[in-house]
């Protein structure tokens, strides 16, 4: 509860911020302070000092493990304003609104990681997502951010109205929006039609939010156009919050289901969800091979990183379980720290990183350890992260599935080593980074860094929150 | 206690990353002064150990966790690894003195990545040594076999340097892998890597403790240079003499000897392991020995009697004397380090030139290096009361107490020590000046950071002997009841004690008649010539080398090539195919995002259907697949 | 959580029960349908060019309808609809004042002032300010 209500009021104190305060510099000052708070007052509820009682009429369940993955996108999101901040500033002339925007999402993913019944998670997706529309088309004068924007409404918009469909027709089928209640595609019961139509719409509807194919067309388009560090936001943060989300929903039918028994009855969850993750593989990786734009690249592996993501939803296990906390944490560092260097780059192409290594290796340098990291290098926190996805496949008996797996990995290989190979073989003859590098960004990439390499030698120095 | 390590960490970490900023002089203080951080704080470890007595086991923090076992990353002070961590941080920082003269040349930043590798190279030791279990000691181990890499290789730039470091990692590699295997072994079958647990466990069959004791012993062989992997030593030489001493008396080869001694428990359970390694171990002694003999590399012949040393302490483990083991380790890293030091300080003053036949009557431009020189080699050659005749002669007395055999071999090899010792101490400094005249101008004693050292190690290497007087002279075996705890196993010999003065006097006999004759003979007319026959083949180290080369490198290369021509076209063709089709693939699936809302949403459109559709027909397509799988 | 209202629903929920919706939606789209059809068919046609041109409440139609338009009349258009709904919930406050009470008239505060807060933020950006 601490965080639902404080990010909300912190979101509030931000748009009074730019409306009171003068002061222009002082907004990113403001929002990293009350992310401090913000990540403090977490931390406090997780042990146990709620500021807050209210009644929720069980509509709201909190939990250590949706407090602990909020403190993880909250640390993230910290990590990400230190960064950008700075880029922030540059978009537009809404600085404090942009801060204000950020906060509200944080708003929409603490609900998003404690519902208990369908409508919080339909208010938390909601809230979530549209602070996102206006973030996406905050570069005003820019076209193609406005087509951007345009498109991520329409399509979310689309998506949302599938979410609702399906929300409708599980009460039609069972008269409650509980999620302990009706209990997504549990097959102990005669499922009516209506129930597992309900739940397929809204597991297309969440494949939708996190970019699984085939419902990512969105993505490349909505990444490639928006501001790159809102992008970054979007990439990182929201995307593993999102997946919070959809498997919060669906665990509990695995756990439930033994589809052998009885083939005749209720929905092959593992045949979907297999589905889904091979298309979402299969299209993030291949299509992201042929492209020029290193952010348009990066918005394609962040579907191929979905569909490692989706393997947590696949098999749900004590791995998976684990494997999906470290893939946030992994993923969200590694894209904030990727992102971090792109912003500064004069040409999103491939060839706009020649050199980099030589002009600037601090740079070049952070840029090489993200990457390392999303294509699961061993010593990066990528590795344990998609090992621990495929384990718990494996674990659950496809190994098939984690072959496919590990195939794909190999080609994400190919365009992660292209712009590292970009950076330290090809020369440059002018300094390919547009703006000098602050004495800030270079601590928030040291942090970053340190955080992948710590986690990739240590992981447990993570998951041992997860049992403390 | 984490302190111990800690230290030397610190030093390497801030000598290493500030190398460009530090002067020399701050490098150097820094880094010895890490290691005499590190020895004061061992020194308080060894004297509470001492008093109290316990085994201290601390964990720091749990390291891997997984269902089926947990590594703790834990530190563990027992008399056995309190007494090696004084032989290491002590030896370890006169060397890094001494180090602070003898690098003196380098540039600066090249100094403090010399003494940031050097730091590093006792941190990994000490971790090895102050590991619980025998991960943590694994990670020392490979960080003592990095270490020696870079420092082999420190002079990067000269290419034979690089490839004896290269051929060091390789050797060591074979040995390591060896130990990795006992270890899966021992977590497989134990389900614990902890030492105590290990040692305690009974659910070991026979077969299980010989074949872990092996394996075990291909780390110890490759680490601490026994036949057949010994052959990297005597090339580590490549690195600068203050390395070698390190590698040879304080750190690395020890390594070995320490692994074993930690496992005594489970060599005392497998008579097969034990005798293997006492084999070995004599074998190594008087094969090494006999090379030793012909060598005319100053450092080569101290190499080479490392090894005939490390020989003779893996035949105390085979046959049971543990203690004895452990004392010549002791007394070897004084007498060894001093050895090493003082050619250093000879090589020091002849600018660089290490061949004996161009040396001759320093004697007289070396005095402080000369006696010093001349005390280790009266100890490496087991003249009492020195040191190297105590723990030399414990080591004998169990090998006869087993088997006589191995006694005599044991007395040869040690009268083959005596001779190549004062062969090398008489073509040195005595008889006259053979070099140039230019160094002999040059020619001049070390300076005090030198020859201080040189000093603390002769007064070692004279007295360190009394630590362990055996019983049969009179002595207490202070060392002996101290080690006691750890070292349960130990068979206890029971040779009288007519027995036993017979046996030292005839050994002390041999080795003097040895030593006089080397000295008689070398003295006056030193052998300058290259040698022929059976000496030929002595200098040319067996030919092992040329022998590994042509049984094992050069097959390899030509099945290599083998495969390079044939194998590889077919590989090559499948990879960058599969590399083609994703390219190809890649462009044409690009196709479809095509920026069209419409068409976007069609698409998603369309996917639902197909979803729904599926799901309809999902018992057919279940049936279908579980047909392909 | 279940509402209870709802509830009652769930229990006749089969293909059946939506029978006389379906009927009802026929005949709604049937009546409209035969309504147009009707009067276009029966009714009296005189075209001038008066009937033919757009209808604006009976004034002379100046110039196109889809002309630029300031964005200030969509912004307090949307703020209208904003506080429009404020006032709409006013409605069934007023009705539940007493059996509220005091809790209610604090959740009813607290969403006023939300408002206010709101309110604050658009009169301090300048979005209610007409002249530039």
């Amino acid at each position: 509860m601490n965080a639902i209500i404080l990010s909300a009021i912190f979101g509030v104190v931000l748009m009074m911020a730019s409306a009171f305060v003068s002061n222009r510099s002082l907004y990113k000052t403001i929002a990293l302070a009350c992310l401090v708070l913000l990540v403090g007052a977490n931390i406090a509820e997780t042990l146990g000092y709620s500021f807050f009682t209210i009644d929720t009429h069980n509509m709201l369940a909190f939990n250590k493990m949706g407090l602990f993955f909020n403190t993880i996108c909250f640390t993230a999101t910290l990590l990400y304003v230190f960064i950008s901040s700075s880029e922030i500033e540059r978009v537009d002339n809404y600085t404090a609104e942009y801060f204000a925007l950020i906060f509200f999402s944080l708003c929409g993913i603490a609900i998003l990681t404690s519902f208990n019944n369908l409508l919080m998670m339909f208010l938390g997706i909601e809230i979530m997502s549209i602070p996102l529309y206006i973030l996406t088309g905050s570069d005003k004068r820019n076209l193609k951010s406005n087509e951007a924007a345009l498109k991520y409404f329409l399509m979310g918009s689309f998506s949302t109205g599938i979410l609702l469909l399906g929300i409708a027709f599980i009460y039609g089928a069972t008269g409650s929006f509980g999620l302990e209640s009706i209990k997504v595609g549990t097959l102990q019961m005669q499922l009516s039609i209506l129930e597992v139509t309900g739940c397929i719409l809204l597991l297309i509807a969440f494949a939708f939010k996190v970019s699984a194919a085939p419902f990512h067309f969105w993505t490349p388009d909505v990444y490639d156009g928006a501001p790159s560090v809102f992008t970054s936001f979007m990439a990182s943060i929201i995307k593993v919050a999102g997946f919070y989300a959809f498997v919060k929903l669906f665990e509990s039918r695995i756990e439930t289901t033994s589809f052998a028994t009885n083939p005749a009855v209720g929905v092959n969850w593992h045949l979907l969800f297999a589905i889904l993750i091979i298309a979402t593989l299969f299209v993030g990786n291949i299509t992201a091979v042929f492209q020029q734009s290193v952010k348009r690249m990066l918005a394609y592996s962040s579907i191929a990183q979905a569909g490692f993501m989706l393997f947590a939803l696949f098999s749900v296990n004590a791995f998976s379980k684990e494997g999906l906390y470290l893939y946030a944490a992994g993923y969200c560092l590694a894209t904030i720290g990727i992102f971090a260097v792109l912003v500064r780059m004069k040409d999103y192409t491939f060839e706009g990183f020649n050199g980099l290594a030589k002009h600037e290796p601090t740079l070049a340098f952070a840029t090489t350890v993200c990457l390392l990291s999303l294509a699961g290098i061993p010593l990066t926190v990528g590795f344990f992260a998609k090992y621990f996805m495929l384990a718990a496949v494996v674990k659950q008996g496809y190994a098939w599935l984690a072959i496919v797996g590990v195939l794909f990995a190999g080609v994400s290989i190919y365009y992660y080593f292209r712009v590292i190979a970009a950076m330290y073989f090809k020369s440059a003859d002018e300094n390919p980074a547009a703006v000098a590098t602050s004495s800030t960004v270079k601590i928030g990439l040291a942090v970053v860094v340190a955080g992948i390499i710590i986690l990739g030698v240590w992981p447990h120095a993570l998951l041992n929150f997860l049992y403390f | 206690m984490y302190l111990v390590p800690l230290f030397p960490l610190l030093g390497a970490i801030i000598s290493g990353l500030f190398r460009n900023q530090l002067s020399k002089t701050a490098a150097g203080i820094i880094a010895s002064g890490a290691i005499a951080a590190s020895f004061v704080v061992s020194f308080l470890l060894f004297f509470q150990v001492k008093s109290g007595g316990a085994i201290a086991v601390t964990p720091l923090f749990t390291f891997i966790k997984t269902s089926a076992f947990t590594i703790d990353f834990a530190f563990q002070v027992d008399q056995l690894s309190a007494l090696f961590l004084l032989i290491i941080t002590g030896i370890g920082f006169l060397i890094h003195l001494y180090s602070t003269a003898y690098m003196h040349e380098e540039e600066p930043h090249h100094f403090a990545r010399y003494f940031s590798y050097l730091n590093l190279f006792v941190f990994s030791m000490l971790l090895l040594v102050m590991g619980a279990n025998y991960v943590i000691m694994f990670i020392g181990w490979e960080g003592v076999g990095l270490c020696s890499y870079l420092l082999i290789g420190y002079w990067f730039k000269n290419t034979n340097y690089t490839a004896a470091a290269k051929k060091a990692f390789i050797m060591n590699r074979i040995g390591d892998m060896g130990f990795l295997l006992a270890v899966f072994y021992i977590l497989q079958k134990v389900g614990s890597a902890n030492y105590a647990t290990v040692f305690a466990f009974d659910g070991f069959s026979s077969t299980d403790v010989t074949t872990i004791c092996i394996l075990l012993f291909v780390g110890a062989m490759g680490k601490s240079a026994q036949l057949p992997l010994y052959t990297w030593l005597p090339d580590a030489m490549a690195g600068p003499t203050p390395v070698s001493a390190l590698i040879h008396a304080a750190t690395m080869v020890t390594a070995g000897i320490y692994m074993i001694a930690r496992s005594n428990v489970l060599y005392s359970a497998s008579e097969i392991a034990q005798h293997l390694v006492a084999i070995v171990g004599l074998a190594t002694a008087l094969f090494s020995a006999t090379i030793a003999l012909k060598q005319n590399d100053i450092k080569k012949v101290l190499a080479y009697s490392t090894v005939s040393q490390l020989g003779y302490m893996f035949l105390g483990l085979g046959v049971g004397a543990y203690t004895g083991a452990v004392f010549h380790v002791m007394t070897h890293a004084f007498f060894k380090a001093l050895l090493f030091l003082g050619a250093g300080s000879v090589i020091h003053a002849m600018h660089h030139e290490q061949d004996i036949r161009n040396m001759g009557g320093l004697k007289k431009h070396l005095p402080i290096t000369h006696i010093t020189f001349l005390l280790g080699c009266i100890a490496i050659a087991g003249v009492p009361p020195f040191s190297g005749f105590f723990s030399k002669d414990e080591i004998l007395a169990a090998a006869y107490a087993h088997n006589p055999i191995y006694w005599g071999l044991g007395v040869a090899g040690a009268a083959m020590t005596a001779f190549y010792m004062f062969r090398l101490y008489a073509t040195t400094f005595l008889g006259s000046f053979r070099g140039t005249q230019q160094q002999l101008s040059h020619l001049h004693e070390s300076p005090i950071s030198m020859t201080l050292p040189l000093m603390v190690l002769a007064l070692l290497s004279v007295v360190g002997g009394f630590l362990n007087v055996p019983e049969v002279l009179h002595g207490n075996a202070a060392l002996h009841h101290f080690l006691s705890p750890v070292l349960t196993s130990e068979s206890k010999h029971s040779l009288s004690h007519s027995t036993e003065y017979i046996l030292m006097g005839s050994s002390v006999a041999i080795a003097t008649l040895a030593l006089i004759f080397a000295i008689n003979k070398f003295s006056k007319n030193p052998e300058l010539g290259e040698a022929t026959g059976l000496g030929k083949t002595l200098a040319n180290k067996w030919y092992v080398d040329e022998a590994y080369d042509a049984a094992i490198v050069k097959p390899l290369n030509s099945v290599s090539l083998l495969f390079k021509n044939f194998v590889e076209k077919g590989i090559d063709g499948l990879v960058n195919g599969s590399g083609k089709l994703v390219q190809y693939s890649s462009r044409q699936v690009r196709l479809v995002q095509n920026g069209q809302v419409g068409s976007y949403i069609l698409y998603m459109v369309l996917s639902m259907v197909i979803l729904f559709l599926l799901w309809w027909n999902q018992p057919i397509l279940t049936k279908f697949i579980q047909k392909i799988f | 959580m279940p509402i209870h209202s709802l509830l009652d629903a769930t229990v006749v929920n089969t293909a059946n029960n939506y029978f006389p919706i379906g009927v009802q939606l026929l005949f709604a789209a049937g009546f409209v349908a035969t309504m147009l059809i009707m009067s276009a068919l029966l009714g009296p046609k005189r075209k001038t060019s008066d009937k033919l041109a757009n209808f604006e409440s009976g004034i002379e139609i100046t110039g196109n309808a889809r002309q630029p338009m300031a964005i200030k009349y969509f912004l307090v258009a949307i703020l209208f609809v904003l506080f429009d709904v404020e006032v709409i919930f006013f409605y069934p406050y007023a009705v539940n004042f007493r059996e509220l009470g005091w809790a209610g008239f604090g959740a009813v505060a607290m969403f006023v002032g939300f408002f206010i807060v709101g309110f604050t933020y658009i009169i301090k950006k300048g979005a209610l300010i007409w002249e530039d």
